[in-house]
């Protein structure tokens, strides 16, 4: 069981955790999501002391973390983050026996521990427990960072985005194989996603943070039928316009890599930027790489003379879709707009692309008579 | 050639390494856990390397008198910036994500330095103990000057005697063992880089 009281964690002035309270109970799977920079990894990394706050309480299994030893603490809380962060100078069975190790385990509960453990996730120890992570691909390497955070039974696992940097059919066999140890092992597991998909897959609870607070904490069903915000509206959204496995996405029609510029640069750049690109718009993007808008020749031309940056002149709004929305909305925008592009963004508002006639019927092609090979 | 001249330079080049080694890689450690001590170690290493090596010597041995000690000492002194450098640089490059999932795990200071940092960082540091033995092999000449001998002692006695032979051997000889140690080394490091790349 954790509970959060009220916690607070400021870097000077900005307030990074805002009073947070919640209870995640025993043997819980609770997803932490929200927007980048929304405290997600700082909630998880109070947890098990990585991190102080500056006021609050925090409970794990009852008893106020501060009280505790945090090298202690942290042998008795699983830990598996994104860049996994085996260590290479240890084979697959040392590496998953650091934690064992310190607790003072005997040699053959260790070794029947990594045996099984493996065994768990489908890896023969013959074969495994001795390579070095070098060794292993990026999917057995993430595996075996989460049997490591399993070795010493800890009653409760962190996991901060862990299939974050896998291909999406790892990831997906990953999120199974978590799904079926939380099942068979009954732990309370804490997991920090940005991906809805994901969040509605695996969460008993999710917990939606945006700047530092808790906007909802609900079921998926719950968060699903009533989401408490726009934001959170959005967030399902793009997974709702998914329906089906089969279907298309924006993603999958557009052209990546499309001409960009900052608004800070200079006019005469971005027109040498389109003449190269044979280009009549350009997209215009704000310095955190957000996506501000596009600016067409005519508008240069109009306005170009008075303005030292691109970010001077006026944008023409362009339809916008988002990489996982569906391909449909996108062609529709695209045909119902007077402009030849719809931009298509991440989750995070930066460009990932632009969809195009061209790039659509090129996309077609492929489905239709496939690059399957 | 005589043998108790090339066992004699070898023998101040070891000790000397050795020396710096005990000396360099706590300092580089130090340099890399306490953040006030870096600059100040850094810096002394560097400033040591700037003093030429017959005047270094010399200094040394106003202090400690003519012998082998006082080789020893200058080529420690000489020796030590390969040595806390790469030590400090190969604890600061060491990955993000490997150095919280060891503290995250659980894994004190000092687990982490012994059980993880130092084995990565030991390609990176044996690259410094190599480039500090190929130099002390050439500085090492200068040990028959402050009476520590060595090859040194011949090339002395080939130029007091106007012998270009003997001159020719002495250099050829110090060629031949700087080269050999850098070849052997380097093998060696390849060997260590690939265990320790991620
Ligand atoms: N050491 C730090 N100093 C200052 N600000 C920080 C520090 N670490 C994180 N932040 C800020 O705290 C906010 C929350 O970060 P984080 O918890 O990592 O977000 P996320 O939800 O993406 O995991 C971000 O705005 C980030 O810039
Ligand atoms: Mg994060």
């Amino acid at each position: 069981m954790i509970r959060f009281e009220e916690v607070v964690k400021k870097y000077g002035d900005a307030v990074i955790l805002d009073q947070i309270s919640f209870e995640i109970k025993e043997g819980e799977f609770a997803v932490l999501i929200g927007p980048s920079g929304c405290g997600k990894t700082t909630t998880l990394k109070t947890i098990n002391r990585l991190i102080e706050p500056e006021a609050g309480r925090i409970y794990v299994e009852g008893k106020d973390i501060m009280d505790a030893n945090p090298v202690q603490l942290r042998r008795k809380i699983g830990y598996v983050i994104q860049e996994i962060g085996l260590f290479p100078n240890m084979t697959v069975a040392q590496n998953i026996a650091v934690v064992p190790k310190r607790l003072k385990y005997s040699k053959e509960e260790i070794e029947q521990i990594t045996r099984d453990l493996l065994d768990m996730v489908n890896m023969s120890y013959e074969e495994y427990a001795h390579k070095y992570p070098s060794e292993l691909s990026g999917g057995q390497q993430q595996r075996i960072g989460v049997l490591r955070a399993l070795a010493a039974s800890p009653p409760i696992v962190l996991m901060d985005e862990p299939f974050g940097a896998l291909d999406p059919m790892t990831r997906n066999v990953l999120q199974d194989e978590i799904i079926r140890l939380h099942k068979k092992l009954k732990k309370t597991i804490v997991f920090v996603t940005h991906d809805m998909d994901e969040a509605l897959k695996l969460a008993d609870t999710i917990i939606f943070m945006d700047q530092g607070k808790i906007v909802q904490m609900a079921g998926p069903d719950e968060m699903l039928e009533n989401p408490a915000s726009d934001l959170i509206k959005q967030f399902m959204g793009k997974r709702l316009s998914e329906n089906g496995v089969n279907s298309l996405t924006a993603a999958d029609f557009m052209k990546s890599h499309p001409a960009s510029a900052y608004r800070s640069d200079g006019v005469k750049k971005s027109t040498q930027i389109m003449a190269r690109r044979q280009i009549d718009t350009l997209l215009i993007k704000n310095e955190d790489e957000t996506y501000a808008g596009s600016v067409t020749i005519g508008n240069i031309r109009k306005f170009g003379k008075q303005a030292q940056t691109i970010g001077e002149i006026p944008v023409t709004p362009n339809a916008v879709s988002y990489t996982k929305d569906d391909a449909a909305d996108s062609f529709e925008k695209l045909l119902d707009s007077d402009s030849d592009f719809v931009v298509v963004l991440h989750d995070n508002d930066t460009i990932a692309g632009i969809v195009t006639k061209t790039s659509m019927a090129r996309a077609m092609a492929d489905a239709l008579w496939g690059d399957e090979s | 050639m005589n043998t108790k001249i090339l066992l004699e330079h070898l023998y101040i080049v070891f000790a000397s390494v050795i020396v710096s080694i005990a000396a360099g890689l706590p300092l580089g450690v130090m340099a890399s856990l306490y953040r006030p001590l870096r600059k100040p170690i850094l810096w002394i290493s560097e400033l040591l390397q700037t003093v030429p090596a017959l005047a270094l010597l010399g200094l040394v041995m106003l202090v400690v008198g003519a012998g082998k000690t006082t080789v020893i000492i200058g080529l420690l002194l000489y020796s030590l910036l390969p040595i806390v450098h790469n030590t400090y640089l190969g604890l600061e490059t060491i990955d993000q994500g490997i150095k919280r999932a060891a503290r995250g795990m659980g894994m004190s200071r000092l687990d982490r330095l012994f059980s993880v940092e130092l084995p990565l960082s030991f390609p990176m540091i044996f690259t410094g103990i190599r480039i500090a033995t190929v130099t002390s092999v050439g500085i090492a000449v200068f040990a028959t000057s402050v009476g520590g001998g060595g090859l040194g002692s011949i090339i002395n006695q080939g130029i007091r005697t106007q012998n270009m032979k003997l001159i020719l051997s002495g250099t050829l000889t110090l060629m031949a063992m700087a080269v050999i140690f850098d070849g052997v080394m380097a093998l060696i490091e390849k060997r260590l880089n690939k265990r320790v790349s991620a």
